[in-house]
């Protein structure tokens, strides 16, 4: 490369613009995470999130959050423990590009639909979440999670055994929660239109 | 832990039990009173959401609390967030730190160690200087919200939501820390304006703020209070009538003790405005949830109550501009007319459309806290109508004269000083 040509390089590569999350290299770290959490972000057990289409400061709080063990998950904690902070951007920047699951098969029971309609009015949900539960900021997109994995995020909440992101948010909003109403609303959000 | 023999015998006061559905009058007619049984256990456990979850009115539908970024943010895209910060002619602004996670409240050991509070990451750090480059050590993992830290006598003290504990010869051990001596732990285990700031007197006494746990309700009349707990753990309210208070200082002029406070949100915009206060007597009332900066009964809480009964802020600062961290500036690099003026890093707004605060203020102020003024000292964090580039909430004057200010959105701390 003439010297010229070299300067020129060099110089392109500083202005780089600043920390903006690299989605490719996201695609590439996310490697180990499709083996679970499905080749388009979108999985098939309904005890495992779907990630696609998250939001992307969430997903990278969970990832700070299983890293530094404050989220105590067996499979995530070791899988997030060497996480730079640059790679886990990077990963929430990836599967937050990812188009959303639809929402899971099957019509739910009218009855618990309505009452999970209820109790997300209630506990004002949308608040944080929007009012087509697709989150916004670090509040996640809650609609079209299947009923087991919302039921025992909702629990988890509850029991302080996963923590908010900022502050104390979903602890103190699910403190309130009863089985009851965690069924029902597993229930609505997996088709909450 | 240890704790010491003292600790438990110093209980203030005991949760108040409260009748629900109080309709005393005043402000609106048939307005439900909301207020709070603090009797059973369960209200401790988990206070009610309110304090996010306020009264909102369908215009303010979707103000929440904005989350940070999840990590510290680089090097790179500090400096450059740093290039659009203001500052008055002579002064300079630079980051003294980074890789930070929630940095909130500093302190100096006696050999220059810089230690660190944090919000929810759980950590104390220790930053020391190696030949001009900062070293950022995390000296304690997973505490409740150690927002507030004080050193005094060789000691490190760390405030975490509901246990002060000190840590004694802290600044030979960051490798190690010593097991800590549990001070005082007579506060509600609630996380939700449960967060604190230590600020420390001339006798080593130590003054925490109690934060009632909603936005706005009959307090406990264990909460809504600032406390002041000597080393023994002796305690005292010297302040009641207190919202959300994270910060304040000791006036060298007279050794009194000002303090920062939050107003309640969900009212609108423009009302009602954070304070600056100042207590001139032990057991001062500041008016929450009665009346607000000074003028202004609440509309549902003020319950026949006159604003004039409580004790007026030394300055109203704005609406939901969040002062949090302050000090008066006692070094002696900035310009003269700067000494003991005030420096107050403002937090900035979650509960309003446009935000505003994320800066650091300037006020003047008497000694007997008359003719308060304020202006803009440092300002540009705020980047759009509701976004942050960061968000200060600590300050801390160096040896050298230059302050420091702690960011916890970027994670950051940076230097900002004066020179001719």
């Amino acid at each position: 490369m003439r010297p010229v040509l070299a300067a020129l390089a060099a110089l392109c590569l500083s202005a780089t613009p600043l920390a903006a999350a690299d989605i490719e290299a996201g695609r590439q770290r996310a490697e180990t995470c499709v083996t679970c959490h499905g080749a388009d972000g979108i999985t098939a057990d309904p005890s495992i999130p779907s990630l696609a289409g998250q939001r992307e400061r969430y997903l990278q709080w969970q990832l700070v959050f299983f890293r530094s063990g404050r989220r105590a998950n067996p499979i995530m904690g070791p899988l997030a423990a060497d996480l730079t902070d640059e790679e886990l951007r990077n990963l929430g920047a990836y599967f937050a590009s990812l188009p959303r699951a639809n929402p899971p098969s099957g019509a739910p029971d009218p009855a618990l639909h309505e009452a999970g309609k209820q109790a997300a009015a209630r506990h004002r949900c949308a608040s944080c979440h929007q009012d087509n539960y697709g989150g916004s900021q670090a509040a996640p997109a809650i609609a079209h999670q299947t009923r087991a994995y919302t039921a025992k995020a909702l629990r988890d909440y509850r029991a302080n055994a996963r923590p908010s992101v900022g502050v104390a948010a979903m602890n103190e909003a699910a403190g309130g929660l009863t089985d009851d109403d965690i069924t029902a609303l597993a229930v609505y959000l997996e088709r909450p239109e | 832990m240890t704790r010491t023999s003292s600790a438990r015998r110093k209980r203030v006061v005991g949760p108040a039990i409260l009748a629900a559905g109080l309709m005393l009058g005043g402000g609106a007619a048939n307005a439900q009173l909301k207020s709070y049984d603090s009797s059973k256990p369960s209200f401790w456990q988990n206070p009610p959401p309110d304090w996010f979850l306020g009264d909102e009115t369908e215009a303010q539908k979707g103000l929440a609390p904005p989350v940070g970024p999840a990590t510290p943010t680089p090097l790179a895209e500090l400096n450059d967030n740093l290039k659009k910060i203001k500052l008055p002619p002579g002064f300079k602004i630079e980051v003294y730190a980074s890789g930070i996670p929630e940095a909130r409240q500093m302190a100096w050991g006696d050999n220059g160690t810089l230690f660190v509070g944090s919000f929810g990451a759980t950590n104390v750090y220790a930053v020391t200087d190696k030949g001009g480059k900062r070293e950022v050590k995390t000296i304690l993992k997973g505490l409740n919200m150690p927002t507030g830290v004080a050193f005094r006598d060789g000691a490190l003290y760390v405030i975490a939501i509901d246990k002060l504990l000190r840590y004694d010869g802290a600044e030979s051990k960051l490798d190690e820390m010593p097991k800590p001596v549990v001070v005082y732990d007579d506060m509600p285990p609630y996380v939700a304006h449960g967060w604190k700031y230590i600020v420390t007197d001339k006798e080593g006494a130590m003054y925490l703020p109690f934060g009632p746990p909603f936005n706005i309700g009959i307090p406990p009349t264990s909460v809504s209070q600032i406390r002041r707990v000597h080393p023994n753990g002796q305690a005292e309210i010297i302040a009641l009538g207190v919202r959300n208070s994270v910060g304040g200082d000791i006036d060298p002029r007279t050794g009194q003790y000002w303090f920062t406070e939050n107003a309640r949100d969900w009212i609108s915009d423009d009302l009602p405005s954070d304070k600056l206060n100042h207590v001139t007597r032990l057991g001062q009332h500041f008016g929450y949830p009665y009346c607000h900066q000074g003028d202004m009964p609440d509309p549902k809480f003020a319950m026949g109550h006159k604003c004039d009964e409580f004790t007026p802020p030394a300055l109203n600062l704005g609406p939901h501009v969040a002062p949090l961290g302050m000090k008066f500036y006692t070094g002696n690099q900035f310009p003269a007319e700067y000494q003991n003026n005030i420096l107050i890093a403002e937090h900035g707004s979650w509960n309003r459309h446009k935000y505003q605060g994320g800066r650091i203020m300037r006020v003047t102020v008497d000694p007997d806290g008359k003719n308060a003024k304020q202006e803009v000292f440092a300002e540009g964090w705020i980047t759009g109508n509701q976004e942050y580039s960061g968000r200060p909430n600590d300050i801390l004057v160096a040896k050298d004269g230059s302050i420091l200010v702690a960011d916890d959105w970027a994670g950051a701390i940076y230097r900002i000083s004066y020179s001719r």
